[in-house]
């Protein structure tokens, strides 16, 4: 008898902790001013998407602001980028989304919840005395209309552990090396080392917007006015999907098991040694060095042909907009300004978004930039310095669609269902498919 | 005035008024959060709508495209693959140790509680996350198979590994179903195990021939319930294998959900969620209808 009791007393216990379980999640606040004693008292709302560094560094510089603006509390959500996303989808619907957000280059397809900002700049709320109309440009839509300031601009490229090279018996990459040198490289560290020649890499950069940019001077594979496809040629997209395919069936490259493994970038196959290579974007660099404890240096993306166009230039890597819901707009831009100009707040932030746009910050952060801080800003001035192209850095609106197509149409390729060709041919035929309405 | 305040005391005292004020909150959540979102799809399914942009009426076209848009099909497949592989799994399991655990021995209650555990916390992120890393290229799956020498799998790059591995997360929740065999077993009168026993049945035959037929209202509704539970599938596709490798784990409610909150086309995830809902309701009125093949109940008798 006495057992039966216990083990009712167990039973209810855990199904108490399961209840608290589930109902865990807590009602989302929204934007309100509430008036105390203090004075007015107002709460605004930000998120952004990025990796543990950044998370704790945003948090920091929240707080250092509340803490010179006791009047404004800042309610932080942060997300992985998918999760981002799909959260901000939903708060577009409901018509709620934070006053503070962090976009990309997607922009286009919110640019009805974005508050534009030309007004803040015109009454110096937003100082950009300190940057240059080039910088401003890239954080404006068609029309001209400022819809955010950049914190950061980055570029693309491929980290890699130049130790590994070593032992590979492998000269490091060189500024202008090809697709055809990095397989070559995958495959030889597969033989030597018995590890991935290469860590994931963004198919859909490498393999379709940068390759449609590689195979031809000047074009792009969204129209510039990004209404359409301009690529019209399977082939430079069969040749890479054939590359892949290949290094994945030599063990060179991981199988879409393994890249489902791989969380974030301090989780990547490079910082855990299980690879040579990684790719990504500058601002990453000192993420992956400092969770590594490595010596990791960045090249910039392969070529398809040596001396060939490079097809991506510097661009803004995200940037913070005021949502067009917003009740409180004006501490909203109050807010954007000290974080891109504010040295303090620049300094805690240390560029992880990428290089900043403003010359003074930029100067305080390069100042105390370590080794890792360094290879970033050597290598987007590198990037800067390559001759320049007309690349499409906006993205349209049925973009994550196309590249969850691409990403099922690499995997049909390694799985053997579809070949090469193919797949680059339903990509193209897919992708013009969502542009007739 | 004063018949007013007599009225109005009627009405606030008469026991119906108590009833709806207390079924409001009920009520509300009800109406303003399922019976009205579920009309409003309806509407949905007939338009275009994404995310954002205002929506247009195309009538069927949505429906039409469903037939020919070769990953639904596909979504179709695995889910019916999944659910014909892991609801008869799980309910033999169940069954199993619901067998075992109405012996009479000391501690039962005990495991009976134990083996509950995994469904209480079963539908959660956490248990899928836990899942993703036994099966990771350096998780304990593969530290077992090295330990006796065999070569490692990539259990979550494997098209047909992957989708093992999420029928044995679900038959490893078999915790609900366990319960309700177990609250079944014990209603067969052990009279008729007696009688069997003197009949010289060995334990098969008695199982056969008496715990079958007795148990199998409940087996029933324990099928149409994990039939249901099964097609609706998602946490685990969506946290261990997105879908993948190659679509080979790509739900029907996952690849709802992508329409909708990844790619936005709210109006096309519409049409979808009804098929399913016209899907899971002809299935489990042909359930109903094999029953009475199979089903023994005392009212026939």
């Amino acid at each position: 008898m006495k057992i039966k009791k216990l083990t009712a007393l167990f039973l209810s216990g855990l199904m108490t902790l399961s209840i608290a379980g589930c109902s865990g999640s807590k009602p989302a606040a929204s934007a309100e001013t509430v008036s105390k004693d203090t004075g007015k008292q107002i709460t605004l709302r930000m998120a952004w998407w990025g990796s543990q560094t950044r998370h704790d560094a945003t948090n920091k510089v929240i707080e250092l602001y509340e803490s010179q603006n006791p009047n404004v509390h800042i309610e932080a959500e942060f997300y992985d980028f998918d999760s981002y996303f799909t959260k901000l989808d939903t708060l577009v619907a409901a018509d709620d989304v934070w006053d503070i957000f962090q976009l990309g280059g997607n922009f286009p397809k919110y640019i009805k919840n974005i508050e534009p900002l030309d007004g803040y700049i015109k009454d110096g709320v937003i100082n950009t005395s300190d940057t240059t109309e080039n910088f401003l440009a890239t954080t404006k839509d068609n029309n001209g209309s400022q819809i955010g300031i950049s914190i950061g601009t980055n570029t693309y490229g491929i980290a890699y552990d130049p130790e590994l090279f070593q032992k590979a018996g492998l000269a490091e990459p060189d500024n202008d090396w090809t697709w055809d040198d990095w397989k070559k490289d995958c495959i030889t560290i597969k033989e030597k080392l018995g590890i991935y020649g290469s860590s994931k890499i963004d198919h859909f950069i490498a393999g379709v917007t940068m390759r449609a940019s590689q195979a031809k001077k000047d074009a792009n594979f969204f129209k510039k006015t990004n209404d359409g496809i301009e690529s019209e040629d399977p082939a430079p997209f069969a040749d890479y999907l054939k590359m892949i395919k290949e290094l994945t069936d030599d063990g060179a490259y991981p199988d879409a098991g393994a890249i489902k493994e791989i969380k974030d970038i301090e989780g990547d196959y490079l910082v855990t040694g299980d690879a040579a290579m990684t790719w990504v974007s500058s601002n990453q660099v000192s993420s992956i060095v400092h969770a590594s404890g490595r010596n990791i240096k960045i090249a910039p993306v392969p070529r398809l042909t040596k001396n060939g166009p490079y097809g991506m230039g510097v661009q803004s890597s995200q940037q913070l907009c005021i949502s067009s819901n917003s009740k409180a707009k004006e501490e909203a831009a109050k807010f954007i300004n000290f974080f891109v100009n504010d040295i303090e707040a620049n300094k805690i932030l240390n560029g992880e978004r990428g290089v900043p746009i403003m010359s003074k910050v930029r100067e305080a952060v390069v100042s105390q930039a370590d080794d890792s801080g360094k290879i970033i800003y050597d290598f987007v001035d590198k990037i800067g310095n390559f001759p320049k192209e007309d690349s499409n850095v906006i993205s349209p609106d049925p973009k994550a669609e196309i590249e969850d197509q691409y990403k099922l149409l690499i995997e049909k390729v390694q799985y053997g269902d579809v070949t090469p060709e193919d797949a680059a041919k339903q990509l193209l035929d897919f992708s013009k498919s969502k542009f007739q309405h | 005035m004063n018949e007013l305040k007599t009225n109005w005391k009627k009405i606030l005292y008469h026991n119906n008024t108590v009833g709806y004020i207390f079924s409001f909150p009920f009520l509300f959540g009800f109406f303003a959060f399922t019976l009205i979102p579920v009309l409003v799809s309806v509407y949905y399914s007939m338009t275009n709508y994404k995310l954002g942009q205002s929506p247009v009426f195309i009538g069927l076209e949505n429906y039409r495209n469903l037939f020919s848009d070769d990953r639904f099909l596909n979504s179709v497949k695995v889910t019916l693959i999944y659910v014909i592989t892991s609801v008869p799994s799980k309910l033999i399991f169940a069954l199993f140790i619901a067998y075992l655990l109405t012996q009479k021995h000391s501690g039962v209650t005990f495991y009976r509680s134990l083996y509950y555990v995994p469904s209480l916390i079963g539908g959660s992120i956490a248990v899928a996350l836990v899942w993703k890393t036994i099966f990771s290229r350096k998780g304990l799956a593969n530290t077992i198979l090295a330990s006796f020498g065999v070569p490692k799998l990539s259990w979550l790059g494997e098209p047909h590994l992957a989708m093992g591995i999420l029928v044995l997360m679900s038959v490893w929740q078999f915790g609900s179903s366990m319960i309700i065999f177990a609250a079944g077993l014990k209603e067969i009168s052990p009279t008729y195990y007696e009688a069997a026993e003197i009949d010289g049945a060995n334990k098969w035959q008695r199982f056969t021939a008496i715990t079958l037929p007795c148990l199998s209202p409940i087996i029933l509704y324990n099928l149409i319930m994990q039939t249901i539970t099964a097609f609706m599938a998602f946490t685990q596709a969506f946290v261990i294998t997105q879908g993948g490798p190659n679509d080979s784990t790509n739900f029907y409610a996952l690849y709802v959900y992508n329409h909708a909150f990844k790619w936005s086309n709210m109006g096309y995830a519409s049409a979808m969620s009804w098929v399913m809902l016209a899907l899971i309701s002809i299935i489990t009125f042909l359930l109903f209808k094999t029953s009475k093949f199979w089903v023994f109940t005392e009212a026939d008798q």
